[in-house]
């Protein structure tokens, strides 16, 4: 029974969500180029419209490109089931941990690249290589950092991360957890291909990474494409702010208005990452493709600093 | 306060890796004043808490000197002679900045192992802050290696100074006053020199790259 | 009275800016340096009698005793001499169009800074400001080593301040580990004393000040030339105006190496044997003379070839203070008296066949005996002389030493030592001695001395090594055995 709360909560809070955080960046960027911008609310109104049109699929392409979006879509949800968004929510043990978060996403991600080959346009081959050079650049960094967290809480599993780290007082000011933190953050802004390492909103043939690869979808394809990309984006962003923000252990009560107020600090947390990240891409420009390894390089070295300063600390003292 | 000062200590330590992944001599100044910032920053926690723990104010005044001399002279110093030096952009490192970054990396893990098993350093809180300020020293070390502008070479040498300010600074907050002030007073001197040496250099040779002075052998 | 030894130079320093003739320099310059002479032996006669010389005021930071002493005597006899040689010198250079006549103040006023910056060093009892001291020697004598401001002396200038500047920094890590060391066992207001570590060096950490002293090592082991971290001397020295390059030679390397005899005391007292420095400072030491003696026998610059020598003599003495025995520790001291004798003396006669011929190539020099009839003479004996042969003074100190090195039963160490040392020899006889005998093939050198007054310094030094090689002054070997009481402890 609890679980299928915990379910519903969690899907319901991450669907509704999700396009919220694009919409927000969007926003600020809009408004510090001196302009009005779309709506907040807009991507909704984009993937409702989507849903409703029929999708153009090539004559050429196989089952894979079919199938992709669905997968894509049902992996970000599962990821995202994986990943709390309130620990007021979680009575018993989720099965699952970043492990099988990292590796169900890299399922999505090999799908979506596959697809992209499938149509044997040359934005799509482009698109997958680019994909794959940065994913495999940033994926140690993301292992090294869930670990270091992980050592430090003796478990794996995110929901026990959480409930460790609320124990842990501020932990931005640990030199541990701020180190994770800024590697986390450049994960988040390679993962949900932002500036610096793409470019979302334009379709250069020459930087585009993402957007290359979606680029042969429409209609119903293409939203859930879309719709799983946002909430890739959001399960990441939970994750760095439910771990590294915790807020839970600030509310003194239980029951139905702990979680509820929970809840609400936990969107707060959100749309202030979101600006977080839209500042970041308006005050940097795009890199160079082989300048990328060495955004990498810096997110793993703080991902490594991170694990080290754990053993130098003697690992209990934290 | 030991949070604090553990958070600064590993901040300055990656600003020493951000310096090393720097490419332009123009961001080396810029990281070389932001990390002097950060160690001002130290200071200036720590002479506050002996200020009103021990009614000792020497170490605000060493704040102070830190943020006259390493935040704003001696950066407009190095600028100067950047801007003077017709500089042109070329690549400056030896290996590609990833390799560089590694190699940073394997000189912390060194300096934690070596320094781990010294008897009455090895206790944990202390310990981290003087890890990281000695890996600071080896980093900028290494930095003056990888570099082969001469500017380079000098941020590098005040990098291992910054080191040393802020291993001395958390390991036994500061050395005696009058130490502290002889150390920035040789610094200046040898910044400045060291800066004339470059105009020398480039006014004889040509450029500032060091590889070109290879006369001298046997 | 031992103020004044700090206040004379800064003096000459201030004067120099003030006037603007270019023989009121010379004068400043002669007189400042006599002037320290007689406040050194003043200051001597004291340390013989009272053991020490302290103040009270200022913290009480001035301290004197028979090892600062005897290096501090090094450092302003050797001032004297090379501030009479650099007037004939220098009006020469003048004369040959190699130097400004307006560059001579900077010349003089760098000397200073560089002799004030020395002398701060030895005649300080904190270690912080004695390490604040010697950094400032490498930045005063950084333009002296530039001087000529040709290509080769600027690359020169640049590799002896970085190398060293860096090197001196690890050294400073070593000063905070020693500081750190002492933590809860000193008063605050005697941080870093070095008499306060030496009285209770039992008492400090022995793990943190065994970390010290390998940085203190490899850090004032660059300042001293040991190898591996030798490799600006050779450049520094060769690069370098002559009377500089003595200077260079004689005292600052001394300056450098009494920083780590002072560590390595504090050390030794705290381990209560000398195993470990021991190790350190041998292995170093012979690793010095080993690289010096590579390079002695293919050189084929004479002022370099003396530089190498420097290097493999700074080894020698490394050697001794890691045996640690009395008799080792009194040679150590003596060599490092008689090295700074000779060796300056050979660098002086070295800049007069420089500017004799204006070549530091040995393969273009002959008939150095016929050209320059009391300077070669000077400097072929100072060869015989530094490759330690009797009867002059450095057979005696390196004597002394392969005696102590046999005591301590490691006949290995004695046996390779010795080796080295007659590889040098061997080294300096093949490469130099061609330089001496034949006919010079340039017709328009004329035989004959240019610096009368550097000459007859020459063959004052050469003197001193001579009679001092026979017979040592009882006065000397008195200071020298208090300097040793100190360093080994009672």
């Amino acid at each position: 029974m609890n679980s299928m709360i915990y379910i519903l909560v969690q899907i319901l809070v991450i669907i509704m969500a999700a396009p919220l955080v694009n919409g927000i960046i969007k926003k600020i960027k809009a408004l510090t180029q001196k302009r009005k911008g779309a709506p907040v609310f807009q991507m909704y109104f984009d993937i409702y419209k989507l849903l409703q049109k029929n999708s153009v699929v090539s004559e050429v392409s196989s089952w894979i490109f079919k199938v992709t979006p669905y997968i894509v879509f049902t992996t970000a949800i599962a990821a995202a089931l994986l990943v709390p968004v309130s620990t007021k929510l979680i009575t018993q043990q989720i099965p699952g941990d970043f492990i099988m978060l990292v590796s169900i996403l890299a399922l999505g991600r090999f799908f979506m690249m596959a697809a992209a080959l499938d149509t044997a346009g040359t934005f799509g081959g482009m698109g997958s290589s680019r994909e794959a050079m940065i994913s495999s650049l940033i994926e140690p960094s993301i292992l090294v950092s869930l670990f270091t967290v992980g050592l430090i809480s003796q478990s794996t599993s995110l929901p026990q991360i959480m409930n460790a780290v609320q124990n842990t007082g501020v932990p931005l000011l640990h030199p541990v957890y701020i180190m994770v933190f800024l590697a986390l953050l450049i994960v988040i802004i390679a993962e949900t291909s932002r500036i610096p390492v793409d470019d979302p909103s334009t379709h250069l043939e020459l930087t585009m990474v993402h957007e290359a690869m979606i680029l042969e979808y429409s209609g119903r394809h293409l939203a859930l494409m879309e719709y799983g990309a946002a909430i890739k984006q959001l399960t990441f962003i939970t994750l760095l702010v439910n771990i590294l923000i915790p807020s839970d252990q600030l509310i003194g009560f239980t029951g139905i208005g702990a979680l509820a107020l929970s809840l609400v600090i936990y969107l707060l947390k959100v749309v202030l990452l979101s600006v977080i990240i839209a500042i970041i891409e308006v005050n940097t420009v795009k890199f160079r493709l082989f300048s990328i390894p060495n955004l990498a390089a810096l997110s793993f070295i703080l991902a490594f600093l991170g694990i080290l300063q754990y053993f130098i600390l003697g690992g209990s003292h934290v | 306060m030991s949070d604090f000062l553990d958070t600064l200590s590993v901040l300055i330590l990656l600003s020493s890796f951000v310096l090393m992944a720097n490419k332009r001599i123009k961001s080396y100044i810029e990281t070389f004043r932001i990390q002097s910032l950060l160690i001002a920053l130290v200071a200036g926690i720590m002479g506050v808490d002996s200020l009103l723990t021990e009614g000792r104010f020497d170490i605000l005044v060493v704040c102070l000197l830190i943020i006259i001399l390493k935040v704003i002279y001696i950066p407009a110093l190095l600028h100067r002679t950047y801007v003077n030096v017709k500089y042109k952009v070329e690549k400056d490192f030896i290996l590609n900045i990833p390799i560089l970054i590694i190699v940073c990396c394997g000189l912390v893990v060194f300096s934690y192992f070596t320094l781990a098993t010294v008897d009455g350093l090895n206790e944990s809180i202390f310990n981290i802050q003087f890890v990281n300020s000695v890996s600071v020293i080896w980093i900028g070390l290494f930095f003056m290696i990888s570099r082969k502008k001469a500017i380079g070479q000098i941020i590098g040498f005040l990098v291992i100074e910054n080191g040393l300010y802020i291993t001395a600074m958390l390991s036994t907050q500061g050395m005696p006053f009058i130490v502290d002030l002889g150390i920035s007073i040789d610094l200046l001197t040898a910044v400045m020199i060291m800066g004339l040496m470059v105009f020398r250099i480039n006014e004889k040779f040509d450029s500032i790259d060091t590889d070109q002075l290879n006369n001298l052998k046997g | 009275m031992g103020l004044l030894l700090l206040a004379v130079p800064v003096l000459a320093v201030l004067l120099l800016f003030i006037f603007k003739q270019n023989r009121i320099w010379h004068i400043i310059s002669l007189s400042a340096s006599s002037f320290l002479l007689i406040i050194a032996a003043r200051l001597t006669r004291n340390v013989m009698l009272g053991g020490k010389v302290e103040y009270s005021y200022l913290g009480g930071f001035f301290y004197l005793d028979a090892l600062s002493m005897i290096v501090l005597d090094i450092v302003l006899i050797l001032g004297f001499i090379v501030s009479i040689y650099s007037i004939g010198y220098l009006q020469e250079e003048i004369k040959q169009g190699k130097v400004a006549a307006g560059k001579l103040r900077h010349y003089y006023m760098l000397m200073y800074s560089f002799i004030f910056t020395m002398v701060l060093a030895l005649t300080v009892k904190n270690m912080g400001i004695m390490w604040i001291a010697i950094e400032a020697t490498t930045l005063a004598s950084a333009f002296l080593v530039g001087f000529y401001n040709e290509k080769k002396a600027i690359e020169a200038a640049w590799k002896y301040v970085i190398i060293c500047s860096v090197g001196i920094a690890i050294a400073l890590l070593g000063i905070i580990l020693l500081h750190l060391s002492s933590f809860g066992v000193l008063a605050s207001g005697r941080f870093l004393d070095w008499t306060a570590l030496y009285d209770n060096a039992k008492s400090l950490n022995s793990s943190i000040l065994r970390l010290a002293f390998i940085f203190i090592l490899v850090g004032f082991g660059t300042k001293a030339g040991l190898a591996p971290m030798h490799t600006w001397l050779p450049d520094a020295h060769s690069q370098a105006p002559s009377p500089i390059s003595a200077l260079l030679s004689g005292v600052l390397l001394n300056s450098a190496m009494y920083g780590i005899i002072r560590t390595a005391a504090i050390v030794n007292h705290n381990q209560g044997n000398s195993i470990y420095t021991g190790r350190l400072l041998i292995g170093i030491g012979i690793l010095s003379i080993a690289t010096a003696a590579v390079f002695i026998l293919t050189q084929k610059d004479y002022k370099r070839l003396l530089a190498y020598s420097s290097i493999e003599h700074m080894g020698i003495i490394a050697v001794a203070i890691g045996i640690f025995t009395p008799l080792s520790v009194f040679g150590a001291l003596l060599h490092m008296i008689n090295h700074s004798l000779t060796k300056s003396m050979l660098f002086l006669s070295a800049g007069n066949i420089l500017q004799k011929y204006n070549t530091k190539q040995i393969s273009q020099i002959k008939g150095v005996l016929k050209l320059l009839p009391f300077s070669g003479t000077a400097f072929l004996l100072g060869l015989f002389a530094i490759a330690g042969t009797p009867p002059f003074s450095i057979f005696a100190s390196e004597l002394s030493i392969t005696v102590s090195i046999f005591d301590g039963k490691s006949i290995w160490l004695g046996v390779i030592f010795v080796l080295l040392l007659a590889i040098v020899f061997a080294g300096i006889a093949v490469t130099l001695f061609k330089m001496f005998y034949g006919n010079h093939d340039q017709k328009d050198l004329k035989a004959g001395e240019t610096n009368i007054a550097g000459t007859v310094c020459i063959l004052v030094l050469l003197t001193v090594i001579t009679i001092t090689g026979l017979f040592m002054p009882d006065g000397i070997i008195e200071l020298i055995n208090q300097a040793q009481s100190i360093i080994i402890g009672a």
